[in-house]
Order: C-alpha cells, then structure tokens, then sequence
C-alpha cells in the first residue's frame, strides 16, 4: 500500500499546476473584450445609474410641461400664435446640470407636436440676428422685405421654471427628490398664467467598500 | 518511505504562484500632468478618479482649467453612479483582496474637495447656479460622518452657497450663518454684491492616508503642520488679510469609522485566526509525525501538517489592508476674498505668510487680471503651489 503522503501528492501536484496556468490566464480583467454599445432609449433608466437628474427624467418632465401648457386657454384659444421667449431655469438642486436642456426638449415638443400654436422667439440668436439685419439695412446683403422695417417680434409670454432639491444622506443610503418647476409668465401683466410641476425621488446605497 | 517533500512545497508555490493577479503599472515621471494623463489612459480602471483628482488640481495651479474642468466632470460623474453592485466593490470586501481593489472615489473629504474645485470652475465660467450645486454636494458627500459634530462642517462651501444664492437674487443668509456657525474662530465677512473679484486661496500641504494595525487594516490620516498658515491679497491700494476657512486635513481625520474598517477588522480577525490555526496543526502534525514510529500515527500527523499548510497558505491569502491610494496633491488649507474692482487691466499678487506673519518670499504670486465688466465676476484660483505670473 503507498503511504497515504504519496497518494495524495500526485493530485495535489496536478491541481497546483491547473491553478497556476488558470491563474495566469485570469488577469482579473472583466469584459476583456469590452462591451457593444447598447441603444436604449432615452426614456429608461440604462445600467449606468445615479440618484442625479438623467435622461428618463428629462423625457418625462418635458412631456408633461410640453401637453400641460398646450391645454391652457392662452395658448388654445388664441386666434394667433402667442410668442414664447425661453428664459434660463434656475438650478437649486445639488446637481450641476445642463438645466437649459429642459426647455430646449419643451420647446422641440411644442415645435413639432403643435405646429403653429406657439410661437418661440430665438433671442439667444439676438447678437447674429441683429448683425445680418444690419448688414441688410447697409445694402452689403439682399434683402427680400424692407430692411428698415422693425421686425423682431416682442415676447408675449416667457417660459422658464427651476430645478429644487432635497438631499439627504445617512448610513442607510442616499436619497435625493427634485422637484420640476416650470410656469409661463405674460409679458404684458407679469401674471403666471400657467405653471406645473413634476417631481421625482431617488435613493441609492452605496456598496459598503466605500461607506 | 520517505515522504516526497520537495514536489509538495513545489505545488504549494505553484498554486500561490497561480492565484497571482498581473496588474497594469505605468512608470512614474513625478509630473502630475504628465503621469495623470499617462495613468488615466494606460493604467489599472480602478485608479482612473484618483489620477483625474490629481491632475485637475495640477492643472488648476498652472491656470490649465479645461484640462481640471475635463477631469472633474468625469470623476464626479464616476462618484455620481456608483450605487448598487460593483464588482471591484465586492472584491474589496473579499477575504482574499485587499481594499485597493475597489475603484478609488475616495474618501469623503476627497470627493468634497473635488466638488469644491469644480465649483471654482463653474463660477469662473459664469455659471453660479451649478457652482452652488458643486458646493452642496461638497457638503453632502461629508454629511454621514460618524461622530455627527462633523458631519457637514466645510465652511468654504456653505459660504459660497449662500453667496451665489444672494448674487442669483435670493437670500444666502442661512447658509452664511450655518457657515458662520461652523468657523471655528473666523468671522467672516458678510456679503458685498458688489463684489466682482473672487479669489480662492490654497495652501499648504495636504493630509496623507497610511495604513495601521497588525496587518494594515486600520485606515489612518497623517496630518503635517504647513508653514503657510495664511495669505495676503495686494491689489490696487488695498491690503487684504486672509485667514484659512477651511482646514482639509481636519475634515479628513474627523471623518470617524467607516462600514469598510469594520469588513477590514473582520478579515484582520480571519487572517489572524487561520495563522494560528495553521501554526498550532503544523507543528502539532510535524511533532506527532516525528515523535511516533506508527505509520499511521505518522501519516495522521503528516495531514494535520498538511492541512495546517493550508490554512498558512489561506492566512496568508488573506489581504485585510485599507486602501491608503491618496488624493496627495490636496492641500491643508482652504479660503477665500472677494472686493470690488473697476473694469480694466490690474495686478494682484498674494503672499502666503508663515505663522509669525511673514511673508515666503518665494511663494509670492502675482496674477494680472482683467476685469472685462464690473458686474461679471472675475475669479482667481491661487494656491502656494501656483504658476506664477498668470494672465486672467
């Protein structure tokens, strides 16, 4: 009988060496071969998460601004288009955002789902607007109206809204609520003839590696 | 029979040998900008935010602040997501990996600070409502410290919000007293909306992580006295003594214990426990294997040896050590200025002075600065650290 040393020693040498070649082809690289790009749509919620404003956020918020102001009698009833004028949107929350993309997606609504019943007036192009109608009153371009004429409409109301937050954080995770304010302002009265809001609440928990 | 010794200890090595992970280093140059760059690209995933940490803050003192801009943003969005199941994560809190293993965000003081940078660039860029955001989560990311008389307590960030709350046209005045409460000794100076000149100071050098305990499980902070423990802003006629707000590395050692110190202590226990174990069955089986001439009294002994190697070889896979990666370009204190200035060209200098209250003459910085319009803020960033002369 072999000595119960020498038995188990032949398999113990060949378990060494299949750990040792598997240990040297697992580098502790995951997806070495990366990952495809994955289409999602804009208004779920991907992979990639946090408790900060994202896109499923932005669709849903700007939907129910974009529906919300279309029912209002000012805008319904007019017999001409009212003119928006986008004012910037306050950020109050804990998130540095782009927050001028809410009204850019309100604004892209309302332009191609209701055609005709607002009216956006583009003063962030003032600057370049104002140069080419120069340009055209100096007969340096051609002009297919009289140039002296005062064209620029005026704003009939003004959309802007803002961006609150409550944070909070304790061992039991974080929780972050954003509350989405819009409104339309009349130019003429200074009145608020329209505001809604949305809000939507997060929480996350860290792993415990980094708590 | 003679027991074959030598191919076991050979397959022992084989399987540690194996059980060996290869990891992606890139060589050292000792320049922040020109590693960080090189670490980001080339070097292990998991060190990504701690090379963007380092490189913004490098890149701020040269007045690069595209650069700094670029790295934050991509280091708070990695700070920003990391909820729920990460495998590096899981791997930290596993027996066999040490805490490194996780992807660096690091701790709370860190990721404050990198909030507060990002901050500085906001407002620099004209964008006061997202630098008051930045100072928020600043305060947010050190709101779960354990001893709750320090949770919250940065001064600079809680200032800042209130003052671009009041600049944004609504009232800053609890976060001034919440900053207020919180300044220990400063009193600091109420708002002046007419002040267009924002300077943020930085001096000194910053906390440092090293790892205590038996096995290095224990995560502490080494704190140096800086020889800078305040500045001085010339410009025009006026002379401006600024004290520190803000001290980094009291916010880093009062950050109290963490989750992870206690999975640390555990696989401490663990590591130590299988030593022993180990030890106590090798040299009872060794002993037993030796003393007896019984066979199977030998063979017996040799496999309480056997497994006694094991349990050496577990022990010793075990990796209880904290995580010391440091954020090591930080410095001890933080503060701030602000005046006004009439539009046109000036000079500012700062001095940072020592604790007599002179000034290091080779410390000076001088920034020329160009105040486009008295009602747009100019901001400076000036750390001891900083090139010097800067154009803004």
């Amino acid at each position: 009988m072999k000595p119960l040393f020498a038995k188990i020693c032949v398999p113990l040498c060949g378990v060494a060496v299949a750990a040792f070649f598997a240990g040297c082809a697992s580098s502790g690289v995951k997806n070495p071969s990366g990952v495809p790009v994955t289409h999602m749509n804009a208004d779920e919620q991907g992979f990639v998460a946090g408790t900060g404003v994202e896109s499923q956020d932005l669709v849903h918020v700007a939907d129910k601004m974009a529906r919300s102001i279309l029912d209002i009698p000012q805008i319904a009833n007019a017999s001409t288009a009212p003119t928006v004028v986008l004012q910037p949107v306050g950020n109050q929350t804990r998130f540095p955002i782009n927050k001028d993309i809410f009204l850019t997606r309100i604004r892209a609504q309302l332009n191609s789902k209701a055609r005709g019943k607002v009216m956006f007036l583009a003063r962030n192009q003032m600057e370049a607007l104002e140069k080419e109608r120069n340009l055209k009153r100096e007969g340096a371009v051609t002009a297919s109206a009289n140039p002296m004429v005062q064209e620029f409409k005026g704003a009939d109301y003004f959309l802007t809204g803002s961006l609150q937050g409550i944070s909070t954080r304790t061992a039991a995770g974080t929780s972050d609520y954003i509350l989405y304010d819009f409104h339309l302002i009349d130019a003429r009265t200074s009145g608020i003839v329209w505001e809604d809001s949305a809000e939507i609440k997060k929480q996350g928990l860290e792993d415990a590696a980094y708590r | 029979m003679k027991a074959p010794w030598q191919p076991t200890l050979l397959a022992m090595l084989l399987i540690v040998a194996g059980c060996a992970t290869p990891t992606s280093q890139v060589a050292l140059t000792g320049n922040v900008l020109v590693d960080g760059p090189n670490a980001i690209a080339n070097g292990p995933p998991r060190d990504r935010v701690l090379w963007q940490y380092r490189t913004a803050a490098a890149a701020m003192r040269q007045g690069n602040f595209g650069l700094a801009r670029q790295q934050l943003d991509d280091a708070i969005r990695t700070l920003g997501g990391i909820y729920g199941n990460d495998p590096g994560a899981r791997k930290a809190r596993s027996y066999f990996h040490g805490e490194d293993k996780k992807t660096f965000i690091g701790e709370p003081y860190e990721r404050s600070m990198a909030y507060i940078y990002r901050g500085i660039i906001y407002w620099m860029d004209g964008e006061r409502d997202n630098a008051r955001a930045c100072f928020r989560s600043a305060e947010f990311e050190d709101s779960d410290a354990e001893n709750r008389e320090y949770a919250g307590d940065w001064v600079l960030p809680d200032y800042l919000d209130g003052l671009a709350t009041a600049k944004l046209g609504g009232d800053g005045m609890d976060a001034f007293k919440r900053a207020q409460s919180l300044a220990r000794g400063v009193k600091l100076p109420p708002y002046n909306l007419k002040a267009n000149t924002l300077v943020f100071l930085e001096f000194g050098p910053g906390p440092a992580k090293f790892a205590g305990g038996q096995y290095g499980e224990e995560l502490h902070i080494r704190t140096v006295p800086s020889p800078v423990t305040s500045a001085r802003i010339g410009v025009d006629s006026l002379r401006i003594p600024v004290a520190p707000t803000d001290d980094v590395s009291f916010q880093a050692s009062t950050r109290g214990g963490r989750v992870m110190d206690h999975i640390l202590g555990n696989k401490a226990v663990f590591k130590s426990t299988t030593d022993t174990i180990g030890n106590v069955a090798l040299i009872g089986g060794i002993a037993t294997a030796a003393a007896s001439r019984d066979q199977t009294t030998q063979e017996i002994g040799l496999g309480i040896a056997l497994a006694g190697l094991v349990s050496k070889v577990v022990s010793a896979a075990t990796t209880p050590a904290a995580d010391t990666r440091t954020w090591d370009n930080l410095p001890h204190y933080l503060s701030f200025a602000c005046f006004p200035l009439p539009a046109g060209p000036h000079v500012l200098t700062v001095e940072f002075l020592d604790p007599s209250g002179r000034a290091l003459a080779n410390l000076t910085k001088t920034i020329n600065l160009n105040i486009t319009a008295a009602d747009r803020d100019k901001v400076v960033f000036v750390s001891d650290s900083s090139a010097t002369p800067q154009t803004l």
